[in-house]
């Protein structure tokens, strides 16, 4: 793709004046008469249910088909994409998003990563059809500790017979299709698991249980519950890939997950951010708006930036996954800890902004305290911050010995949000990542021209400094501290790299772009406002001067909030 | 004590013999579980002293550094003691020569 020119439509940018689909779909959230706005959502949350107008407007739209490879007849092409589009569902409500979308990519990624073309087949005309699935993976004793998970699949002649229990599974009672992790092996290690995609109309009643569902703290509406299979019969036919294969397939698929759940989630982020936003300026104290005190206006513009660092970082891991696959098993990892981490910091800022109004929970602002509710929810499912860190960890000291200040800078594609990715190609994921670490190394790149800017200059030489001094650390790491057993110490060397990257994720996003449509983007206001929220989250020094950018990034905010536009790196209208 | 103390991975003086692999490695493996090598036998699974699936597989990119190939991160999957990744690794590195 040849170089557009600034406000020239192309590709992503073209519909940005027209309203997002989906949201157009929902229509107006804060109009209490839409059968799908806000109160409506509230009060099935009260009630514990996924709102049926919720999930009439997600299969009206197809959504099953987003999840379903273009080769089998469904949209899945590019994960920023994917995340993209379920956006809109998560500012509305993360437990829809979730349990009646995101969770289907979770169940079926495993099988595009290793099914055979009948399991394929099969799987992508349940969610073409908009059937739900549930992925089965974990049980409660267990966790995220695969290895050591205990429901058992046995051959027996041209069967294989299923028996234990699967705890905490999305969605599991109302599913056609689960993807079931089993043990087929007693040995000890890595090749004792194997994936059983089980259709669950056609197994006998008598032989599954569903356990009672369990109640939860935020997103109330998730049909959490679980499963106990008691001898129960499925074809031989049902395993997917090899005998033994699951743990590598699960540690493939994963990546693709992870990355595209981060990049949906910053749909709440907007909404909460967009609740705040119309309170302070609706809201008069001191004879003026809220949004003309210092502080609130320092809350909302950092709020604001941390938007677009999630999404900066969401984005480029989505579009990792397509042109660095072999690095993405440790930056999935690093955008699913970061990113909520920096959801949770941001919207505890926002809820004292908001006062009394943060815990309400009905009136014009009361779906805030819904998605604060839901957001610790959301971060630990599918795979928890400790879970994540825990991935990044071992990999740590062989970064750092073997590839920064060595690797060459990513390739422009990774960052240019306009441009179109190679097919996604599971087969290419790698289960660990190889020593070439592009995104890092993009840090070191744009710092070399950033070098004489009076702030982005210091603010880059600080990041620097700190690859510099994590590499140092991480070659120091004892070796037990490589392992998920090791000391807080190795859990703060996780987190440091997270950051280095969002904040290469940042230079590369605003590096690349310089034919965003948005002015605002391609200015360096909100970058100086983003290096300086990472790196003070590293315990670096404010740089003189940067704080000097927060006007520019509150007008622009506002602007977006008038416009009704997305506060992430595109910016499409809504509804 | 002979635990190795250091991070000794990548040294460049990657050893082709059978034996100087098999030291290497179980000297890396001792790394790992912080034990002294002396207490490590070659044809015991990797697994039964504590070597997890994660060390495993960073025990592979640990090989790779050393010798130059690129492997399947399951290598030490499929190849549960320091004697059958030796097998695997002679053949490998003679096949490249």
């Amino acid at each position: 793709m040849t170089a557009a020119t600034p406000g020239t439509a192309t590709g992503l940018f073209a519909d940005l004046d027209t309203p997002d689909p989906l949201d157009a779909r929902f229509g107006d959230p804060t109009d209490p008469a839409n059968p799908a706005g806000f109160d409506a959502f509230l009060a099935a949350d009260e009630r514990g249910e996924l709102l049926p107008a919720g999930r009439q407007v997600v299969d009206g739209f197809g959504l099953g088909a987003e999840f379903v490879p273009r080769g089998l007849g469904g949209r899945l092409g590019q994960v920023d994409d994917l995340a993209r589009v379920l956006r809109p569902v998560f500012r509305r409500d993360a437990a829809l998003g979730l349990g009646y979308g995101a969770i289907n990519l979770i169940s079926s990624a495993t099988v595009w990563a290793a099914g055979n073309a009948e399991q394929r087949r099969w799987l992508a005309d349940v969610l073409l059809r908009n059937g739900q699935t549930a992925g089965a993976y974990t049980e409660l004793a267990t966790g995220h500790d695969l290895v050591r998970s205990r429901l058992r699949a046995t051959v027996r002649g041209d069967e294989l017979v299923l028996s234990g229990g699967k705890e905490v599974i999305n969605n599991i009672a109302r599913a056609d299709a689960a993807t079931v992790l089993a043990r087929t092996s007693d040995e000890p290690g890595s090749r004792s698991h194997s994936l059983v995609l089980v259709d669950l109309a056609s197994v006998p009643r008598d032989r599954l249980r569903f356990l009672p569902r369990f109640r939860t703290s935020g997103m109330r509406a998730i049909n959490l519950g679980g499963v106990e299979f008691l001898d129960c019969p499925v074809p031989a036919s049902a395993l997917v890939g090899g005998a033994g294969e699951a743990l590598e397939t699960v540690l493939r698929a994963f990546q693709v997950t992870k990355a595209a759940l981060t990049g949906a989630t910053i749909g709440s982020l907007d909404t909460q951010l967009r609740t705040v936003t119309r309170f302070a300026l609706e809201r008069r104290l001191y004879q003026r708006s809220v949004a003309d005190l210092p502080l609130p206006r320092a809350v909302l513009a950092g709020a604001f930036t941390d938007l677009l660092i999630a999404d900066c970082l969401a984005t480029t891991v989505c579009r990792a996954l397509h042109v660095l696959p072999r690095q993405t098993s440790v930056y999935a990892a690093a955008a699913k800890y970061l990113v909520p981490m920096l959801t949770q910091d941001c919207v505890d800022e926002l809820a004292v902004l908001l006062g009394a109004r943060s815990f309400l929970r009905d009136g014009p602002y009361g779906i805030f305290q819904k998605h604060l509710r839901d957001l610790p929810v959301g971060s630990l499912a599918h795979a928890g911050e400790t879970v994540c860190q825990a991935t990044i960890i071992p990999q740590l000291p062989r970064l750092a010995r073997k590839s920064w200040f060595a690797t060459p800078p990513a390739p422009a594609t990774l960052f240019r949000l306009d441009e179109p990715l190679p097919e996604l190609d599971f087969d290419r994921l790698e289960i660990t990542a190889k020593p070439d670490d592009g995104l890092a190394a993009t840090l070191l790149d744009v710092e070399q021209d950033l070098r004489d800017d009076p702030l982005l200059g210091p603010l880059c030489g600080q990041l620097v400094a700190e690859l510099a001094a994590l590499r140092a650390d991480c070659l120091d790491l004892a070796p037990r501290n490589r392992t998920p057993l090791a000391a807080p110490i190795s859990f703060e060397l996780a987190e440091r790299y997270a950051i280095v990257l969002a904040a290469s994720a940042c230079l590369g996003v605003w590096r690349h772009n310089q034919d965003h449509p948005d002015p605002f983007l391609r200015d360096t206001a909100w970058l100086v406002a983003a290096l300086g929220r990472l790196t003070a989250r590293l315990g670096r020094d404010p740089v003189p001067g940067a704080a000097a950018v927060e006007p520019a990034v509150f007008a622009a905010l506002v602007e977006r909030h008038e416009s009704n536009r997305g506060f992430d790196l595109v910016g499409r209208r809504l509804c | 004590m002979t635990t190795p103390k250091q991070d000794t991975a990548a040294t460049d003086t990657a050893a082709t013999d059978p034996d100087a692999i098999r030291d290497w490695l179980l000297d890396r493996v001792a790394f790992y579980l912080e034990r002294p090598v002396t207490d490590l036998r070659p044809d015991v699974k990797l697994v039964e002293y504590g070597l997890d699936s994660v060390y495993a597989l960073t025990l592979c990119g640990d090989i790779e550094d050393e010798y130059g190939l690129e492997l399947e991160p399951t290598l030490a999957w499929d190849h549960p003691t320091v004697d059958a990744i030796v097998t695997l690794l002679r053949e490998m590195i003679s096949g490249n020569r």
